[in-house]
């Protein structure tokens, strides 16, 4: 798959911004970036649901667009939520969609079951989706998406509100696809997931791909840098505020009730961040250096957290 | 396109018929209005009397309106009673066991032979007003046949008549019966029943109600990502669109078809010629589908798709005759059913009923519904642009 200066707006908003990247057979890259960053509108004009308002994409040479039928013909799509009838069991959603890939009778019913099976639900295929707990229908999810065996594999925030167990089973999924030889993209806004599963990693803020590389390339653009992280209780944006204006600050961000920050020398800022935490009013009950992961890179990109 | 829009069809109908709220909007709720309808309105179209008669004057004139009232002619309209008194008559209508009384009073024989005037009473009820009127009618009649035989013997004397012959002039008066005659007018060859108006008219009223589940099934799909599913699939997004519509008029047709059936098979209604009636069926159902997509073209929300079409199906029920006979209805009500598919139909089906000829009864319905569907479905593709892919 391949976009080149993919541009989509939705009236005066630009929602993806001359993105351009590809994807090789086999290849698991994921698309990170938070909320609103334009990761869905991205997946869905690799997937012919939106027209681009500027450049191409792709799909094993096949121009793609909404009324492209030969290159959606090669694309899995898994959306965020989860896309099924709860009325129908999971053998007729399954049956459903595979019929609009143009499977049909035995070859039909045999995919189905290999599906259902590669995502753990064939003794629940008859089931209706209604009586399928949250983790359960991401799986089905997943399963309608590979029903077309397809070369493109499009998966947007699958493991979103998913329990602990099935969120494992789907990234061990997910890395079964990308060795059995299918090009993927995986959208997420956890890092740990990208980092774990994917071979190439673009970074996304505000519409554009603000870098892209493999972990080990992107975690090097701020080698030279620490993250450093401040625990604390009460409203922390005031001190989120004054660590920022601090030299040597690249970065701070407000986090799960904690403080992150990315500064050249972590040793030299923390006397000035532990004072500017007493004038904020903040009591700071913990104190971490940690190593620079895809977090620090997004704060040195885009001087915000993936998840604020 | 036709290959995906059968697929998604063949599912919607699936989901469609396994709703309870549809099936029961579908078929069942129109049934049950149409037996109580039926039940409602069952022998309004006819007449039939049963009146208290005293004849307290035992003469050829009482015995002549007697033998008038209870000719074979009348037997289908009137039931005689007779009562040997007034008071007996007077507590026959009270309590309802006739529907009125006349008395024909001591003397009448001989006011006909031109003797002084004597009252004729009637007894009417508040329960039985129209029997009231035709028992007062009928003794109005008498009195003015009589009237006018004397004066005609007043006349004859005057003119130099006999007097045996002026006697027997005024004899002929007081055994004449008024006259009394029974009617049935319609203005097709058979009457309409209720139940082959109301059968249609519920019938296209509980459809109108698909409307809404298709509209807001539409944004279901949209709000739950099913309707992206699909249209990442190998189709074009005008099938996805087309797989709705070809739904909705499968499931207007069945509704339509079955009512059809089975009011003729329970309630004995006559829908009139199949081919005229499935071509009304046809043209109904494609004025469902225009009117589904204009809902899903104009709301922007599931709320306002339920909204939009809920005043749809209501103004059109109104409009188009669905609860009240179109015929009895103000005339502005009846020129405003023009503007409706199901207006038109109930025309159609109507005039089938009562045994119209089968073009004739269809060709302007068609016409109606044809146009509505045209109108309605130009403004739904304009207003519907990229609805799938919004």
């Amino acid at each position: 798959m391949t976009c080149e200066h993919l541009t989509r707006r939705f009236g005066d908003r630009t929602a993806v911004d001359d993105v351009s990247f590809s994807v090789a057979p086999g290849e698991t890259y994921g698309l990170l970036g938070p909320n609103g960053a334009g990761k869905t509108t991205t997946i869905k004009l690799i997937c012919g649901l939106l027209a681009a308002d500027g450049g191409t994409v792709t799909v094993a040479g096949h121009p793609q667009s909404p009324t492209r039928t030969d290159a959606k013909a090669l694309v899995g799509y898994v959306p965020q939520d989860v896309a099924l009838y709860p009325d129908l069991s999971a053998r007729e959603n399954l049956r459903f969609f595979g019929r609009l890939f143009h499977l049909r009778g035995k070859a039909l019913a045999a995919r189905v079951d290999e599906v259902l099976d590669l995502v753990g639900l064939a003794d629940r295929g008859d089931d209706r989706v209604e009586a399928y707990s949250g983790g359960m229908a991401r799986r089905l999810n997943i399963a309608a998406g590979l029903l077309n065996e397809p070369t493109l594999l499009v998966l947007d925030e699958p493991t979103v509100g998913v329990d602990p167990q099935s969120r494992h089973a789907i990234l061990e999924s997910v890395n079964r696809f990308g060795r059995s030889g299918m090009a993927v993209i995986y959208t997420t806004h956890y890092m740990e997931e990208a980092q774990r599963l994917c071979d190439r990693i673009g970074i996304m803020d505000g519409g554009r791909l603000v870098a892209e590389g493999t972990h080990r390339e992107l975690v090097s653009l701020v080698a030279e840098r620490d993250r450093v992280v401040l625990s604390g209780r009460g409203d922390l944006g005031p001190l989120r505020d004054l660590v920022a204006g601090l030299d040597g600050v690249e970065g701070a961000s407000v986090v799960d009730g904690r403080v992150e920050v990315l500064a050249v020398d972590a040793h030299s800022l923390l006397p000035a961040a532990l004072a500017a935490a007493a004038a904020a009013g903040v009591p700071v009950s913990a104190v971490e250096v940690v190593e620079p992961d895809l977090e620090a890179v997004f704060l040195h990109l885009t001087g915000a957290a993936l998840r604020e | 396109m036709l290959h995906g829009a059968v697929v998604i069809a063949a599912k919607d109908l699936r989901q469609r018929f396994r709703d309870r709220s549809a099936i029961v909007l579908g078929f069942v709720a129109p049934l049950l209005m149409v037996a109580l309808m039926n039940a409602a309105f069952s022998g309004a179209g006819e007449f039939h009397a049963t009146i208290g008669v005293v004849d307290a004057d035992g003469g050829v004139a009482g015995a002549g309106i007697l033998d008038g009232l209870q000719s074979p002619d009348l037997a289908d309209v009137i039931t005689v009673e007779t009562f040997p008194s007034a008071d007996a008559a007077r507590a026959a209508v009270d309590d309802g066991s006739v529907d009125a009384a006349i008395v024909l009073p001591d003397g009448l024989t001989a006011m006909a032979a031109g003797g002084p005037g004597v009252p004729i009473d009637v007894f009417t009820s508040v329960d039985a007003d129209l029997a009231g009127e035709v028992t007062a009618s009928i003794a109005t009649a008498f009195t003015s046949q009589i009237a006018t035989l004397r004066l005609t013997a007043a006349v004859a004397g005057e003119a130099g008549a006999t007097d045996d012959e002026v006697a027997a002039l005024l004899a002929a008066a007081a055994t004449s019966p008024p006259a009394i005659q029974a009617v049935q007018q319609a203005t097709s060859n058979e009457p309409l029943e209720p139940v082959a108006y109301f059968g249609p008219g519920m019938a296209m009223f509980f459809v109108l109600f698909s409307v809404g589940f298709t509209a807001r099934g539409f944004f279901v799909e949209r709000a739950t990502g099913t309707l992206d599913r699909m249209a990442a699939a190998p189709i074009r997004p005008e099938a996805v669109l087309a797989g709705k519509a070809l739904s909705v008029f499968v499931y207007a047709l069945a509704s339509l078809g079955t009512m059809s059936a089975v009011t003729a098979l329970v309630f004995g209604a006559s829908w009139g010629n199949p081919i005229g009636v499935a071509v009304l069926c046809v043209g109904m159902a494609a004025s469902v589908v225009a009117l589904s997509a204009l809902v899903m073209g104009v709301a922007r929300t599931e709320r306002q798709a339920e909204g939009l079409s809920s005043m749809f199906t209501f103004a059109l029920a109104l409009l188009g005759g669905s609860f009240l006979f179109l015929g009895s209805a103000p005339p502005l009500l009846r020129r405003l059913a023009v503007l409706t598919p199901n207006g038109w139909a109930l025309r159609g089906f109507t005039d089938l009923a009562t045994g119209v000829d089968v073009w004739t009864a269809v060709a302007a319905p068609v016409a109606g519904m044809a146009a509505f569907t045209a109108v309605v479905g130009a403004v739904a593709l304009v207003a519907g642009r990229g609805a799938v892919t919004r």
